[in-house]
């Protein structure tokens, strides 16, 4: 099995030099029986006939003058050529005047055939007439072995064993050859699948030959080099541009932060001063001045809503995250109380399933329920039977939570546009807010290997649903 | 020729002075094939292999029959019939028939130290130097060889021809 579907190259090797041993020994042994046979076949025929011809002389005399005990003698004297079967002499008329038969059994032909030697079963036949002085005296008939089967199977039983050897040398031997061909490939392969799994790109192949596989191994290390050289430098140039990166996202959110922080300074002092306007002189300012007051302090104040979402938005990229065992119910619960605070007035039906759990940042995942609930809160705000859901749903993992309300939702067709920083679907007028919260929420769920995802139907509501944990 | 050749056993089975000379005379000619002459024997190139018959004119006559168109060392073979008084020079082969008993030690002297392959069938005829001497055992015609008045003749007989010589007497 092992030579027939070869798993490495040592043993294709070996496999290449057995068929081709084989190949070899069986044309040779082939070749070599062919030839013997051939020529056992012709000089055994030849041999034959030679004596065939020695009877015939020795017997001229005897058939001439009808002397058939010198005759029958004269065939005994075939008793030392043990492969002589039979043997007889026919006179001039076609009888039988003497024969010979070590085996009793053997019936001899009644008349001779034309001279000529042919094959009878397993026996070669020869006749040969005997002619002396032009004249014919009588016909020699032999009968001997054709041993051609016999020494065929001996030299296939020969073939066979010969055939065993040479394949147990040439495998041995192949077994210790191949090393020469195998070794150096085999030296390039395991520095290969050294490359491939260390990724270290500093080993060099030894060049073990000076054929086509030193070739191999000098282009292998070849290549090598390049490749370290060109990991190298996209590594620098990683490292590089990594820092260049860094450097300018630093830049970039230390701008953000001082933007935001400085720009909370004046609109402090506008809100505070058009504050005190209103409060120092309520007579001496006409009601229509009172009023564009009241509306440049509720634009500082939705500025200054402004300013503090995208604080806590770049907060939530900077802040690093601490993991812990948190008790969602929990925060749902105190963050609805706390909305319950600030509209007391607002009846809103609101159901928090026990014993939510989950892993992550408390602050992080604080910030985003108060969001999502948050929205939920002011979306239903126009529904007649406000109602929002807080759970999770219990099959599959990650665990998926969910915060579902019966408000204005939106259509899936701008799905895609709802987690985008400063991106609306209702007008500020209807439902007020910045249009940065879901991109914070989104940012936070991102941190925790989480998503969110929402389903709504404008008019029925939206649900929001969000996992903390990669999928799968 | 070969019908002849064919016939022959059959005539010897069936036994009878008629079948007997038949095969004596066949022998007489083939015993020509397994002795060798010496060159002198033969004056021209062209000679032909004489042999001749005295008192056995039956025989002459098969022998006659028998030879026509054949060959003894690639010559034709001529047949002569001879009288008492008759030279032997130019003979090759000289068969005296049994009727000549009573001459034969002479006619035999008379041939002696020539090379004439001397055939008799005569009881006792070798020891008076004759070369071979057809016998008659168990019916089947055989002959005994002597080889020293072939020799004194310069006459090789083959030891083929010994082989199947009923008897053979040398030196």
């Amino acid at each position: 099995m092992e030579l027939l579907s070869p798993r490495s190259v040592r043993q294709k090797l070996v496999g290449l030099v057995l068929v081709a041993t084989l190949a070899a020994i069986l044309v040779a042994i082939l070749a070599m029986i062919a030839y013997d046979l051939r020529l056992y076949h012709t000089s055994w025929i030849a041999d034959l006939e030679t004596q065939a011809e020695l009877v015939a002389r020795t017997s001229a005399p005897a058939l001439a003058f009808d002397d058939a005990r010198v005759a029958q003698e004269n065939l005994e004297l075939l008793r030392y050529r043990p492969k002589v079967r039979a043997a007889a002499l026919y006179d001039a008329r076609g009888k039988l005047f003497a024969r010979f038969a070590p085996d009793p059994e053997l019936t001899f032909p009644s008349m001779p055939e034309a001279d000529g030697v042919r094959l009878d079963g397993d026996d070669l036949v020869v006749f040969k007439r005997i002619v002396n002085d032009r004249e014919t005296l009588g016909t020699v008939y032999l009968r001997a072995d054709y041993e051609l089967y016999d020494r065929l199977l001996g030299y296939l039983g020969i073939a066979a064993v010969v055939l065993v050897a040479a394949m147990l040398v040439a495998y041995f031997l192949s077994r210790v050859l191949q090393a020469v061909v195998t070794r150096p490939l085999l030296a390039i392969a395991d520095v290969a699948r050294e490359v491939t799994e260390k990724r270290n790109f500093s080993l060099r192949a030894q060049k073990l030959s000076r054929d086509e596989i030193g070739m191999l191994a000098e282009g292998f290390n070849t290549m090598l080099a390049e490749m370290e050289r060109l990991n190298a430098e996209l590594e620098q140039r990683v490292r590089e541009r990594t820092a260049q990166l860094e450097y300018t996202n630093r830049e970039l959110e230390a701008f953000c932060y001082s933007v935001s922080h400085d720009l909370r300074a004046p609109l402090r002092a506008i809100d505070g001063f058009s504050q005190a306007l209103v409060e120092d002189f309520p007579k001496e300012l006409p009601e229509a001045a009172q009023r564009f007051l009241s509306r440049i302090r509720s634009s500082t104040q939705r500025m200054g809503q402004l300013i503090e979402d995208l604080l806590n938005l770049s907060q939530v990229s900077r802040v690093s995250l601490e993991r812990q065992e948190i008790d969602i119910t929990e925060i749902a619960k105190q963050v609805t109380a706390d909305l319950r605070g600030r509209e007391p007035e607002r009846r809103i039906e609101i159901s928090i399933a026990e014993g939510l759990r989950a892993e992550g940042d408390p602050r992080l995942l604080r910030a985003a329920i108060e969001n999502l609930v948050g929205n939920a809160w002011k979306f239903t705000s126009k529904t007649e039977r406000p109602r929002v859901e807080i759970g999770a749903r219990r099959e599959g993992a990650p665990p998926t939570f969910f915060v579902r309300d019966n408000g204005a939702g939106f259509d899936m067709a701008y799905a895609a546009k709802l987690f985008g920083a400063f991106q609306r679907l209702h007008s500020n007028t209807d439902y007020p807010g910045t249009g940065i919260g879901l991109a914070t929420v989104q940012r936070i769920m991102h941190r925790h290997g989480g998503r969110i995802w929402a389903d709504a139907q404008p008019g029925k509501g939206a649900v929001f649903f969000f996992t903390l944990e990669p999928d799968g | 020729m070969l019908a002849l050749l064919l016939s022959l056993p059959a005539l010897a089975q069936t036994g009878g002075r008629a079948a007997e000379i038949q095969i004596k005379a066949a022998f007489l000619y083939k015993f020509g094939g397994f002795v060798e002459w010496p060159p002198k024997a033969f004056v021209e190139p062209d000679a032909p292999f004489v042999i001749g018959v005295l008192g056995a004119d039956v025989l002459a006559g098969e022998l006659e029959q028998l030879v026509s168109g054949r060959t003894v060392h690639d010559r034709r073979v001529a047949v002569r019939r001879l009288r008492r008084s008759d030279s032997l020079a130019g003979l090759h082969v000289l068969f005296v028939g049994q009727s000549e008993d009573a001459r034969l030690p002479e006619i035999l002297q008379a041939a002696r130290g020539q090379a004439v392959l001397l055939v008799t069938e005569s009881e006792d005829a070798l020891a008076q130097g004759s070369m071979i001497n057809f016998v008659t055992v168990a019916d089947k015609v055989r002959f005994d060889v002597a080889l020293p008045p072939a020799e004194r003749g310069q006459l090789k007989i083959s030891s083929r021809l010994l082989g199947v010589a009923r008897r053979v007497i040398s030196g």
